[in-house]
């Protein structure tokens, strides 16, 4: 029996320079208790995703602290660190807890606070994702390593810088419309074109913004929703996690992403379902080029022609298959370690018909979560009733 | 640094570098490697890694982190050396403008803070 979502709940995803990580992380929390009147004395466990906190805010042992934060002092509670699949591994993690019948209703969420520091501190601490001596010691940049598979990219399939901005024009189109998102603006390609670029052939419009924000996701067993009569409507049907060298320049190739591929797998034969059968998407979209790879890796698109999927309309909300409806990583911010949660939290609102950019008919949602630029991924597949 | 990067970048300048060959598969990966990232295997064995290799990407960069600040716009390449080990490193005697994907270009490396070296390709002479 699939373990269930019983209540999810972020906090607006934005520059939050007032707060800090606990006083988000409980605001999410709470938002999630209420939706269900489930509290801090129902859970077994609390799992945090979190990547950066003792880099920007001197803060480790985030799973105890967050524990206790949210009433939950004595519970098992542990930090879940998979760089920007900390969200995505987290909530695995969860699901494996009730699945193993280790655990019947654990807190999985997310928490970042990253644009307290300045912005060569914040690329310096993302730059740890990377490898440290023959990637960041070089002068590699976080963005530099998407630019390297976005400019091979390019190379191998012809794709054009217009056509990974038509990426981000979709996502932030589709952001306007959820409250939750950071950037509230449409733009045009000539918008992301015109920006300034941060390592070319990426600009700043083909990148994620620098993001504050926390997710929570309650994850129970179906008998403990059974006893609490838990209104219910998302079930976790499956989930898939794989590894890849850290390094780019270790990697067979720059234009795949075969960890994705294989979480996807994984996560498709748990599910017993195909990706012809799936309704809505979240991909990690911290860069143009990697939705691209993402749609490619998922099995949506034929390897070079993920660009069709923007570029043609098929993955906007209308389209036939709608790729990031919350705004994406792009649109909606990237929280390093929550994106994963987040994501889990946009696809259940799809799956309860309640979502800002709803989808009609959404019964099979999927979302995939990477860890640098490929080195863990998640894939998890959500289904209605 | 770590020490065994001091160790292989030293060995560049004295053209004496090398890479592991996997025994049991043919994998080529560099130090400090004690298992092969392919198979597994632990029959690693050091081998003669020439300087000469292709562009497979590049991308110049405008903003950094904290080593290389004020060293910016610079770029840096993915390189294939010809025994298919493929290294990171800083182009020197030419811009982004001036290479393109497949251009030869030469592994060196230029002295950096406390000793330590960052590896560096130029143009190669044709
Ligand atoms: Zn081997």
């Amino acid at each position: 029996m699939p373990p269930k979502i019983a209540s999810v709940a972020s906090t607006k995803y934005d520059e939050h320079p007032d707060s800090s990580s606990r006083e988000l992380f409980v605001e999410a929390a709470i938002d999630a208790f209420e939706e269900t009147d489930l509290g801090p004395s129902d859970l077994d466990a609390v799992y945090v995703g979190n990547f950066m906190g003792d880099l920007i805010e001197d803060q480790g042992h985030m799973g105890a602290l967050l524990a206790d934060h949210v009433g939950a002092r004595e519970v098992a509670s542990i930090r879940i660190e998979s760089a920007c699949a900390s969200g995505g591994a987290t909530f695995r993690q969860a699901v494996h807890a009730v699945e193993s019948g280790a655990a019947d209703a654990v807190l999985a969420g997310g928490v970042e606070q990253m644009s307290i520091a300045n912005i060569e501190h914040v690329t310096d601490a993302l730059a740890n994702a990377a490898d440290d001596v023959y990637e960041n010691e070089q002068g590699l940049t976080f963005p530099g390593i998407y630019a390297l598979m976005a400019r091979r990219y390019m190379h191998e399939f012809g794709a054009r810088k217009e056509d990974l901005a038509a990426v981000s024009v979709k996502n932030h189109n589709n952001a306007v419309e959820n409250p939750l998102a950071q950037f509230q603006k449409e733009l045009t390609v000539d918008d992301v074109l015109a920006s300034k670029p941060i390592a070319t052939p990426l600009v700043l419009y083909d990148a994620c913004p620098v993001s504050d924000g926390a997710s929570v996701v309650i994850v129970v067993s179906e008998a403990f929703a059974a006893d609490h009569s838990l209104d219910t409507s998302a079930s976790v049907l499956g989930t898939g996690q794989s590894s890849d060298a850290v390094a780019l320049q270790d990697r067979a190739t720059i234009t795949r992403t075969p960890a994705a591929e294989r979480a996807a797998e994984e996560a498709y034969d748990e599910a017993d379902t195909a990706p012809e059968d799936i309704d809505v998407v979240e991909v990690h979209d911290c860069f143009t080029i990697a939705e691209i790879l993402a749609l490619e890796a998922l099995g949506f698109y034929g390897r070079g022609e993920g660009t069709r999927g923007a570029v043609d309309g098929e993955t906007a909300l209308d389209g036939k298959l709608p790729v990031n409806t919350s705004g994406g990583l792009l649109g909606k911010g990237h929280p390093v370690g929550v994106t994963g949660i987040g994501q889990i939290v946009e696809l259940t609102k799809q799956i309860d018909g309640r979502h800002p950019n709803q989808v009609e008919g959404v019964n099979t949602a999927l979302a995939h979560n990477v860890g640098g630029s490929g080195a863990s991924t998640t894939v998890t597949i959500l289904g209605g009733e | 640094m770590p020490k065994w990067f001091d160790s292989f970048t030293d060995t560049i300048e004295s053209d004496e570098q090398q890479y592991l060959a996997c025994e049991t598969c043919g994998h080529g990966t560099l130090p400090p490697r004690r298992l092969c990232p392919a198979c597994g295997s632990a029959d690693l064995t050091r081998e003669p890694l020439s300087k000469r290799g292709t562009v497979l990407s590049f991308t110049e960069i405008s903003i950094t982190i904290p080593k290389f600040h004020g060293e910016t716009p610079y770029t840096v390449a993915l390189v294939e050396l010809d025994e298919e080990i493929t290294l990171t490193g800083q182009l020197r005697d030419a811009t982004a403008d001036d290479i393109a994907i497949g251009d030869a270009v030469v592994l060196g490396t230029e002295p950096r803070d406390a000793g330590t070296a960052v590896l560096t390709f130029r143009p190669a002479e044709e």
